[in-house]
């Protein structure tokens, strides 16, 4: 019950990191369907530096030095999107695909060019992470806290009081609402369009560590991170853009893709004899439910995915 | 030589060139300090390219600026709100989603360490409002606000951020008449408070209510400024068009025939609000006759034209055309049983902008035999004689003929193609929506001679129009709608513009005939 | 004089929709192929160059023309169904759709006719018939939950892809060699389930998994593009996809063409995986975890080949080439998947289409504006005297 509490909580705050990510792009007006790519290289940043941080550095150092490579490989990851999407109007779900592919594909080759310089046998794919993981977790009894689920907290109230009480979050919100009449008072549509995708970026940047580290304690790059960033897109919507309901549906989410990892663990679901792949189906089945109910009156930004030209009004 | 002090703004000698027109040339505007200047007019005729300029949104490629008699540079927009610049513009710029007093603020939001100090903001806007007579509800959302309220908000949003220069673009294009005389009031309050105002409008009734002086615009030159209180409605009508314009339409007197439309108890759903758009209407058009729906933008016209086109689904009532019953019938089955539809919107529904003009023409026929085989290929070539007919018929210009892209071509051009293949269609009954919105003199007399000829020829018209003078000119029967219902009927002989904008704002109501 | 005549003439070239297209496609892939060739200048700069050739040259690596022929015909073999994918993508962006749910019934198709083949023991025309249909189904979902309930058909595409794996991972445990991950192979269970090759094997040096899928694929392509260009099916499509207020405004049936329009979609992306499963050129593993790639390939090849089926035909034969290509790498030095990073600039690069377009026919016409002007000054110039 515990390591289910655990698991849901951890992929609750990848959740809600990532979806965060994805609040603040659209927010600004433009739609960020390379979540999923942004993660793969969060994760890659993060698991580098744990494998070459010493696993004698001090846990808080280790935990900050991860989380500031995540950040900003997601950060500069994500300047691809906003260079194509806000300044050259690019096709926004197909920049956002292309980053998705180009994500998997740079990440592998990256890891297998490290693991071969290192030793030319080693043609995996894979970073190990064993010792300098245990930084970032503290057992509270058999509850084993992440700082992970900390930070997550964190962002989720940051983004509430940056939306709705901060300056940034009124005009941000603004341009993804209606660029013309931002830009009619003076807001620099293009530099607050940039400011939403880069703050996705850092999210979804940390959302990928997040998950790379949840359960195990090495990542095999090939594999991505399976969708979680639509996921996370899914949290958004069925959050309807608002950090507090995300926050909720994160929660919702995270409990059943936790039940794939512990499902074996519970007496009675183990003996119901259900194929794992089925448990495995379910975060994916939920979401798509969930749009279908959600996303008929949905509150989607209304400017979102349409490219701002200042010559049209 | 000093510059000179009498000025608030002068924009002299500005040329503006787009790709392919020239938007202005050489324009000169002179607004002195504390007097309303009208900018007069024809759709086209390069006013908001002007205003524009003024405002930062666009440079111009000759000419100055001058403040106060001293020349400036305007960028962008932040450059004119530094010197004191507003403008209210005629497609309001606020957000739908956020409050009154958010709208106002935004862009110059009063801050502590980042987070926002709505309380002076508001103090602030409410004594503004006190001051002007502009009533808001500052927590109210825009979306749920009248447009006068939304027009009221625009206006605090100039001077919450001390705006001395106004600017005011076609701001009575969305108001009923009340509004617009309270508009009047607001207009000549301000000026007396010494805020210069610009006054952008092609009515001219308004202007002579309310301006001191006009600059008049025709196909982007400058024609000429007069003092109002020296020169009359046809004097500056002939300035804005260039000849004595004859705007009321000449048609003989007709009996009007059977019905063709008959409407009962119908009810359309809104998609922007809870309520319904439109409640329990009934009316009837007959043959040989135009029937004009009259009234303020937004009270339901919209919904009611896509009920009876078949663009929304009625929640009750009934619709016949011509003895048949097409409530529930799709919306190809009422094109081709005798209804044709000149759309509100012609980009978003009239035309497939990236289509040809040829592949527009035939957009309700294409499935027909004239058009296509039976195995389901396209009959080009039937297609484009028949799209060059219709060219040289109702002369539709276009640069390369019946293969231009619809969106390469002038608005006017488009309209008229719109017109060409509904009027083709030889229907029983005509529904209009504002077809001559955003044409110029030509295009306008063109298309309401077309109506018309329609109703000469001894169909239904159904005209929704917003222009009470377009209304009063040609119409057979007027029903006025308000709140989604119609609340009077009127023969346009009998009744007068003022009687009709009484019904128009819901102070007055009348059982109608049946 | 001739001066500028030549160079009127090259502008009115340039300004051809189809040589812009190429063009741009040239573009993508020059750069696409830079930006590959310095990251294998990064990872190891000695070998790089070679490493290049290598993924370009493919198959003609091999010393003589029978082996090259017979490799030939195994990129052959994986480019019909990337074609297919492509083509699925494609028809469904036509209509506004962007149908990144090809992959997911890419893998519908295979379940279904590795499961009719192998479980059923049907002939191959029912297999295909099979993937197909689930490859439609799969399609339609995304139609439904897109024209009545307003779902986002990139999400609802991504989430089928999932649940298709795991469940075709299901469905075909049944059929798998007891030793391996893999499902037993189509040849020694059930050889009427291969697709017949009608002697085309011989061309390519006794290839046996050349089979009809290759000529069919080409000519779904040609197909499409009939459809596309000349019917009244291809008239409401596109215009569908282009301007979705007026085409309901014209009478059309939006909804039942979003729908119809995912079906054949998702039924190509079916036919396309049952293309290359019933060749019994790859065998499918019931434990991969992750989405096979085609259907994501699919959108570099449509979007590299212009949107147009018949460049695309080409722009998948490139794709598939450079992606067998980085196979014959050398493993303990480069990773193959720089391919796919090569395939993945490209489609980034393929964003930009549309501006680079837009910027050349600025360009083009600033050209001739300027011309015209020229031409009016010389006109003034003559009247002065």
């Amino acid at each position: 019950m515990v390591l289910l509490l655990q698991y849901t909580l951890l992929f609750a705050s990848v959740l809600i990191l990532v979806a965060l990510g994805g609040c603040f792009s659209e927010h600004s007006g433009v739609i960020n369907l390379g979540l999923e790519g942004i993660m793969v290289m969060g994760a890659l940043g993060g698991a580098l530096t744990l494998k070459y941080i010493s696993p004698n550095t001090p846990a808080l150092l280790i935990v900050l030095a991860v989380i500031a490579a995540s950040v900003l490989s997601g950060a500069i990851y994500s300047v691809l999107l906003a260079v194509a999407c806000i300044n050259l109007k690019a096709d926004q779900t197909l920049v956002g695909t292309a980053l998705n592919m180009l994500a998997a594909a740079a990440a592998t080759v990256i890891v297998k060019s490290i693991n071969m310089a290192e030793n030319p046998d080693n043609v995996s794919s894979t970073v190990q992470y064993v010792q300098s993981k245990k930084a970032l977790v503290v057992p509270i009894g058999s509850f084993q806290f992440n700082w992970f689920m900390l930070v997550a907290l964190i962002a989720l109230i940051l983004a509430y009081v940056i939306l709705y009480k901060t300056r940034f979050g009124l005009r941000l919100m603004a341009c993804g609402e209606h660029p013309q009449a931002a830009d009619s008072v003076g807001i620099n549509v293009y530099t607050m369009r940039w400011a939403g995708v880069l703050i996705s970026g850092m999210l979804a940047g940390i959302g990928g560590i997040v998950y790379i580290t949840a359960g195990v304690s090495e990542w095999k790059f090939e594999v991505g991170v399976a969708g979680f960033g639509f996921l996370a897109l899914a949290v958004m919507i069925f959050g309807q853009w608002k950090p507090i309901n995300i926050g909720l549906a994160a929660l919702l989410f995270g409990f059943f893709r936790a039940l794939s990892n512990v499902y074996s663990g519970f007496d009675f679901l183990s003996a119901l004899n259900i194929p794992g792949s089925v448990y495995n189906m379910m975060p994916y089945i939920i979401s798509l439910i969930v749009l279908a109910f959600t996303s008929s009156n949905s509150r989607a930004p209304k400017a979102e995915g349409i490219p701002y030209d200042k010559g049209s009004r | 030589m000093a510059g000179n002090e009498e000025y608030a703004i002068e924009m002299l000698n500005i040329t503006k060139r787009f790709p392919g027109i020239i938007a202005n040339d050489n324009v000169t505007v002179q607004l002195k300090k504390g007097e309303i200047h009208a900018l007069l007019g024809e759709n086209g005729a390069g006013k908001s390219t002007l205003m524009s300029v003024l405002f930062g949104l666009y440079q111009a490629e000759e000419g100055t600026i001058k403040k106060d008699g001293k020349v400036v540079k305007i960028n962008n927009p932040n450059d004119a709100n530094d010197l004191g610049i507003g403008m209210v513009h005629q497609h309001f710029k606020l957000v739908q989603c956020f409050t009154v007093l958010d709208n106002i603020i935004l862009g110059d939001e009063t801050t502590k360490h980042g987070i926002l100090q709505k309380e002076e903001s508001r103090r602030k806007v409410l004594e503004l409002s006190d001051k002007y007579g502009l009533k808001v509800d500052p927590d109210a959302k825009i979306e749920d606000i009248t447009v006068g309220m939304q027009q009221r908000t625009e206006i605090l949003k100039m001077l919450y951020r001390d705006n001395e220069i106004l600017i005011f673009d076609e701001p009575t294009a969305v108001l009923t008449p009340a509004e617009i005389d309270e508009l009047m009031e607001i207009m000549r309050n301000l000026a007396k408070e010494g805020k210069s105002i610009l006054f952008i409008s092609h009515k001219l009734a308004e202007i002579m209510s309310v301006a001191d002086r006009c600059t008049v615009l025709r196909r982007g030159k400058y024609i000429g400024t007069v003092n109002i209180a020296d020169t009359d409605q046809n004097e500056l009508s002939r300035m804005m068009v260039g000849r004595d314009v004859q705007l009321v339409a000449t048609k003989e007197d007709k009996v009007p025939g059977e019905t063709i439309l008959h409407v009962e108890n119908m009810t359309v759903p809104s998609k922007l609000h809870h309520n319904n758009a439109v409640k329990n209407v009934s009316f009837d058009v007959r043959s040989g006759e135009i029937v004009c729906i009259a009234g303020i933008d937004g009270n339901g016209q919209t919904e009611l034209v896509y009920g009876l086109s078949g663009l929304e689904n009625c929640t009750s009532g009934k619709i016949t055309l011509c003895g048949r019953d097409i409530t529930h019938a799709s919306i190809r089955e009422r094109s081709t049983h005798g209804m044709s539809h000149i759309p509100e919107d012609r980009h978003k529904h009239g035309l497939v902008m990236d289509y040809s003009l040829a592949y527009n023409l035939v957009l309700q026929r294409y499935f027909e035999p004239e058009f296509s085989t039976k195995a389901g290929f396209l009959k080009k070539n039937s297609i484009m004689n028949y799209a060059n007919k219709l060219i040289e018929q109702y002369d539709i210009r276009s640069g390369q003929g019946a293969p231009t892209i619809a969106r390469s071509m002038s608005g006017g051009n488009q309209q008229k193609a719109i017109i060409a293949r509904e009027i083709d269609k030889n229907p029983d009954l005509l529904i209009a929506v504002q077809p001559t919105r955003g044409l110029d003199v030509g295009a306008i007399e063109y298309i309401h001679k077309q109506l018309i000829a329609q109703r000469d020829a001894g169909h239904a018209v159904l005209l929704v129009s917003l222009e009470l003078e377009e209304v009063m000119s040609i119409s057979d029967r007027i029903l006025v709608m308000y709140e989604g219902e119609l609340v009077g009927e009127f023969d346009p002989k009998k009744t007068t513009p003022e009687e009709l904008g009484l019904y128009m704002a819901g102070a007055k109501r009348k059982e109608i005939g049946a | 004089m001739s001066g500028q005549n030549s160079s009127n003439q090259s502008d009115s070239f340039l300004s051809k929709p189809a040589v812009q297209s190429i063009l741009a496609a040239l573009l993508c892939i020059v750069i696409g192929l830079l930006i590959g060739y310095i990251a294998l200048l990064i990872i190891s700069p000695k070998g790089a160059t070679e490493a290049i050739i290598t993924i370009l040259k493919n198959y003609f690596t091999y010393p003589t023309k029978a082996a090259a022929m017979k490799y030939l015909g195994n990129t052959l073999v994986k480019a019909a169904p990337l074609l297919m994918c492509a083509l699925s993508i494609q028809f469904c962006y036509q209509a506004g759709l962007f149908n990144i749910g090809a992959a997911g019934q890419y893998v519908a198709g295979a379940g279904a006719s590795l499961f009719c083949a192998l479980a059923l023991k049907l002939p191959w025309f029912v297999c295909l018939l099979a993937a197909l249909i689930a490859g439609g189904l799969f399609g339609v979902i995304v139609g439904l939950l897109k024209s009545y309930l307003n779902v986002n058909e990139v999400i609802s595409g991504i989430m089928l892809n999932w649940i298709g794996l795991y469940t075709v991972n299901m469905l075909l445990s049944g059929v798998k060699e007891t030793a391996s991950p893999y499902t037993v192979s189509v040849a020694s269970t059930n050889e009427a389930a291969l697709l017949p090759s009608l002697g085309m094997e011989k061309l390519f040096s006794n290839n046996k998994y050349v089979t009809i899928a290759i000529p069919l694929a080409i000519l779904v392509a040609i197909l499409l593009k009939v459809v596309l260009s000349m019917t009244v099916f291809g008239y409401e499509i596109k215009a569908t996809g282009i301007a979705k207020d007026a085409a309901k405004y014209s009478g059309m049936k939006e909804k039942r063409n979003v729908i119809i329009t995912l079906f054949i979609g998702g039924a190509l992306a079916g036919i396309g995986a049952a293309f290359l499963f019933l060749s019994g050129y790859e065998q499918w593993s019931v434990t991969q975890s992750s989405v096979p790639s085609m259907g994501f390939n699919g959108i570099a090849a449509t979007f590299l080949g212009g949107l147009d089926p018949i460049g695309t035909i080409f722009a998948s034969y490139f794709i598939q080439h450079i992606t067998s290509g980085g196979s014959y790498l050398d493993k303990n030095i480069y990773p193959s998947q720089i391919s796919d990073f090569i395939s993945a600039i490209i489609i980034y690069l393929c964003g930009f289409v549309l501006f680079f377009k837009l910027y050349l026919n600025g360009y083009l016409r600033k050209r001739a504006e300027r011309a015209k002007e020229r031409g009016i000054s010389k006109k003034e110039e003559g009247g002065n005297f």
